[in-house]
Parts: structure tokens; C-alpha cells; sequence
């Protein structure tokens, strides 16, 4: 895992006027699969949570999730309720 | 964990808050249910008991309401005519040069943009009102044939009355939302616009169940549920860090920087609003068909085109519109939100570099790189993500608004995430070990 970018990048820049050779079609997939590369090598530089953050962080939402449901939940039911006795008469 | 929620309400001063933002959700709740004036109630509760599961046009805005847009209440529009107001102005900041320069302004200038976003929110309030309150005349529009009317009274007088009341909600949730912000917890707006979908996610989730009756089906999807919101979790903590150093200055005395910090670039850097922005511009074509739509069979042919192809979310053509929409919307939103040449300029006035990368252009062009590399899977994770409820349409036959996918799943953990985290600063700021570890 070597820093490619820095070199594609450079390269990229300095080959744009070399990269004229060649048909249209396999210019373009030539530049696709530089791009397409170059998305790889920055997504290998993408700093993940770890397995424990993760767990964490998803167990965190689920509960505070829940824990809205139940309080709105309630809280409907009640107003439901009230406005029924209120105006469906 | 649960001793963080009680260590979290023995603090004085984070209690308050939290009572209060309780406090508030629970007035929004109650507006949600009251009816505006000049509504029969007992006629739209027999109408929405009949209803077919809403989807298409008022599908979106009525998740975002929290099922309170097709109750008529007073909190009908509920934040929606916000968001878009708020969207609407960030977008006009490229447009017009004012508004850059009243971004640039800094506090002053903020203040001012709000003013404006204030202001456009009312004058679509009143928009938005009107066209609901056309829809109900017709009710058979928004909740089938079989219901013909609610509105007992439908003098112009009334039907005045009902628009300003409904305008004056949506100024009333726009100051709860603000409240909140200020003196309770959390985001005021996301919080309000969290509160109103987990209002219909029980419902959601009891018709899945009630379909064909079956238990495993139900867990099934609730276990997806918990997967889908792990993995949105783990996208939206991922992030590509860039390293910036800053260079060792001294001012009079003082010592400043010399520090290396890192410029952190979220995968999703765009949020929900792609997704938000894709939906409501793919039910304008609905929108304008429902108007021109009659009974009797003879309609101009395009209506008929868009009822057949653009209408219902399972349809080819459908889904590549929505997928080509938020593609598009992704790195459009991401260019105007984040400025590569803005960035590059303050960390070079501030004596930041990147390692190996000098200053000012070069700079400016490598963060350009970057995020336009690290959009391309955060796009494609966006488009996914919001086929889900699409994809699920088929496979359980669930409603278009199903509870685990799209906008939903988005804001409710982008909501939950940045809350929780809110909670845990102010726990942190007493010394109390939080909720997150």
C-alpha cells in the first residue's frame, strides 16, 4: 500500500498532453480507469471507526431511537385522546 | 450506558435541557393534533381510516409532518416550509453576490441571511397553505374516492382563516425549533423533524406486520432495520483526514501553532439533502398531473405518461431518475458547501500547510482532488441507501415512506448521532464519563 496519489496525480497532470494519443473510446477508458483507481486509492485512506466505536455508536442510536418512539408514542396516544374528546363530538 | 442516562439527568443544568427540549417536542406533538379551524374532525378521521397508504405526492411532506399534514391540524406544514426556505438561501449564496458577501460578513451577515430565511419560510408557508387547502376541497385527491368532504363551511372567509392559521403554526414551530437550538439540546430543527418521523415509524412498522400477519416477517425487518443502521452509522463516521501543520509564530509574547491537526472530509459530506432535493423535485411532475387529472378519461396524454411511469417508486424509469438526481445533487451540494480556494486561503493566512503540498493554489487544487474522488462512493452510497424503500415497495410490500431507508434512516442517525454526541460533551464538561465507551 504505497502512496499512489501523489504520483497519479502528477503524472495525470503531465500526461494530459500525451494522453492524446489514440482513439476517443480508449482515451476514455483510459481516463475512467485512472479515475476509478485513484477513488480506490483515496478510499483506502479513509479512517474507519473501529469495530468497538461502531458497536458502540450503533447501540447509542438504536436506544435513543427507541427511546424518542416511545416517548412520542405516548405522548400521541394521550393527545389523540384529548382532541377526539375535544372536537369529535 | 444506563448509568450515563441517569448520571445525564442528575446534572442540574443538562436536566434543564433536557425537560425542556421534552417539554417542547411535546407542544409540537399536541399542534400536530389539534385541527385548524373551519375542519370537520370526525370527517377526516373517517377519511384517513379509509385512506389507501399514502404514497406519491403528499407521501414526503406528510413523513415530515409526522402524519399531521393530512390531519389538517395547525401544525400542518409542520418544518418542512423551514427546510426548504433554509435550502432555498444556501443555494441562492452562488447565485447572488449579496448573499456571498453577507456570508463572508461573518456574525452580522449570518444574523441577516437567518432574517431572510425567516421571511422566505412565511411567504411559502402561505404558498404551501393555500395549495393544501385547495387539495382538501377536493378531498378525494388526497384520500381517495370514497371521501367526499371535510369542510363543512367553505366561504372565503374560512378558508382564510384556515391559511393564516396554518401559516401561524408554521412561524410557531419555526421559534420552538429556534428554542431548542438555544436553550434545549441538540439541533432544534433536525430534533423536530426526528420527532415527526419517529411519530410514524410505529405505525409504519404495525402495517408491515399487519399485512400478512406474520411475526417473522416483522423481526426480519427489524433486524434490517438494526443492520441498516449500523452501516449508516459507519459511513457517516468514516472520514479521509487530511494532515495540516501549522507553523510556530509568536505574537508580542505568546507562542502560537506548531501544532498538527487534520482536516477531516466526511465520505458523506452532503447529509440527507441530495435525497431530500431528488424526491421533492421528482413529485412535481405528480404535482402538476394531479392538478390536470379528471375523471371522466379524456386528459392531455402526457398526464397520462406521468401516471404511469413516474408515479409509482418501483417503476425503471422511476428509480433512474431518482439515482441520476441524487448523483447529481450530491456533488452539486458538496461544491457549494465546501470551497477548496476558501480553505486553502485561511490556512495559509493562519500558517497551515499540508506536508509535501505548498501553499495557496496547489493547496487548494489537492483538497479539489480529494473531495471530488471521495464524493464518488459517498454519491453512490446516498443513491443505495434511498432505493432501499423503493426496493422494499416490492419485496414486503410495504408503503413508499418504509421506515428503514432513504431520508428516514438518514436524519434519524444523523439526528440520533449528533444529539447523543451533544449530551456527551456537556456529561464531559462535569467530569462524568459518558455514554460513548
Amino acid at each position: 500500500m504505497t502512496d499512489v496519489s501523489a504520483e497519479t496525480r502528477d503524472s495525470g497532470r503531465a500526461s494530459r498532453k500525451r494522453d492524446r494519443r489514440g482513439n476517443p473510446f480508449s482515451r476514455f477508458f483510459r481516463s475512467l480507469s485512472l479515475f476509478v483507481s485513484q477513488i480506490l486509492d483515496e478510499l483506502r485512506k479513509v479512517v474507519r471507526p473501529t469495530r468497538s466505536e461502531l458497536v458502540n455508536y450503533t447501540i447509542v442510536v438504536i436506544v435513543f431511537v427507541v427511546f424518542m418512539m416511545a416517548l412520542v408514542s405516548t405522548l400521541d396516544f394521550g393527545f389523540t385522546k384529548l382532541v377526539l374528546w375535544l372536537f369529535g363530538g | 450506558m444506563l448509568t450515563a442516562f441517569t448520571r445525564a439527568f442528575k446534572t442540574p443544568d443538562l436536566r434543564r435541557k433536557l425537560l425542556f427540549t421534552f417539554g417542547i417536542i411535546a407542544i409540537f406533538r399536541l399542534g400536530s393534533h389539534v385541527p385548524v379551524p373551519g375542519v370537520s374532525y370526525s370527517a377526516v378521521q373517517a377519511c384517513i381510516k379509509n385512506a389507501p397508504t399514502t404514497t406519491g405526492v403528499l407521501g414526503l411532506a406528510n413523513l415530515f409532518s409526522g402524519g399531521a399534514l393530512l390531519q389538517l391540524s395547525i401544525f400542518a406544514l409542520g418544518i418542512m416550509p423551514y427546510i426548504t426556505a433554509s435550502i432555498i438561501v444556501q443555494l441562492l449564496t452562488v447565485v447572488i453576490p449579496r448573499f456571498e458577501a453577507l456570508k463572508k460578513e461573518g456574525q452580522q451577515g449570518q444574523t441577516k441571511m437567518t432574517q431572510y430565511t425567516r421571511y422566505l419560510t412565511i411567504g411559502l408557508a402561505v404558498l404551501q397553505s393555500s395549495t393544501l387547502i385547495t387539495f382538501a376541497q377536493n378531498p378525494q385527491n388526497l384520500f381517495g374516492p370514497t371521501c367526499t368532504s371535510i369542510l363543512p363551511n367553505d366561504s372565503i372567509p374560512t378558508l382564510v382563516i384556515m391559511v393564516l392559521t396554518m401559516t401561524a403554526g408554521t412561524g410557531l414551530v419555526m421559534w420552538l425549533g429556534e428554542l431548542v437550538t438555544d436553550k434545549g439540546i441538540g439541533n432544534g430543527m433536525s430534533l423536530l423533524i426526528f420527532t415527526s418521523i419517529a411519530a410514524s415509524f410505529p405505525s409504519s412498522l404495525w402495517a408491515i406486520q399487519q399485512r400478512d400477519g406474520r411475526w417473522d416477517i416483522f423481526f426480519g425487518v427489524i433486524l434490517l432495520g438494526f443492520l441498516i443502521i449500523a452501516l449508516v452509522v459507519f459511513v457517516e463516521q468514516s472520514q479521509r483526514r487530511i494532515p495540516v501543520q501549522y507553523a510556530k509564530r509568536q505574537v508580542g509574547r505568546q507562542m502560537y501553532g506548531g501544532t498538527s491537526t487534520y482536516i477531516p472530509l466526511k465520505v458523506n459530506m452532503a447529509g440527507v439533502i441530495p435525497v431530500i432535493f431528488a424526491s421533492s423535485l421528482l413529485a412535481l411532475p405528480t404535482l402538476v398531473a394531479q392538478f390536470n387529472r379528471s375523471a371522466t378519461g379524456n386528459q392531455p396524454g402526457w398526464v397520462t405518461w406521468i401516471d404511469a411511469n413516474l408515479v409509482k417508486g418501483d417503476h425503471p424509469i422511476y428509480m433512474a431518475l431518482y439515482i441520476g438526481l441524487i448523483l447529481f445533487f450530491t456533488f452539486f451540494y458538496v461544491s457549494i458547501t465546501f470551497n477548496p480556494t476558501e480553505v486553502a486561503d485561511n490556512m495559509k493566512k493562519y500558517g497551515g500547510f499540508i506536508p509535501g503540498i505548498r501553499a495557496g493554489r496547489p493547496t487548494a487544487e489537492y483538497l479539489d482532488y480529494v473531495i471530488t474522488r471521495i464524493t464518488v462512493p459517498g454519491a453512490i452510497y446516498l443513491a443505495l441507501i434511498s432505493l432501499i424503500p423503493l426496493v422494499a415497495l416490492v419485496l414486503v410490500g410495504a408503503n413508499q415512506n418504509f421506515p428503514f431507508g432513504g431520508t428516514s434512516i438518514l436524519i434519524i442517525v444523523g439526528v440520533g448521532l449528533e444529539t447523543v454526541k451533544q449530551i456527551e460533551s456537556q456529561l464531559q464538561q462535569r467530569h462524568y464519563e459518558g455514554f460513548l465507551r
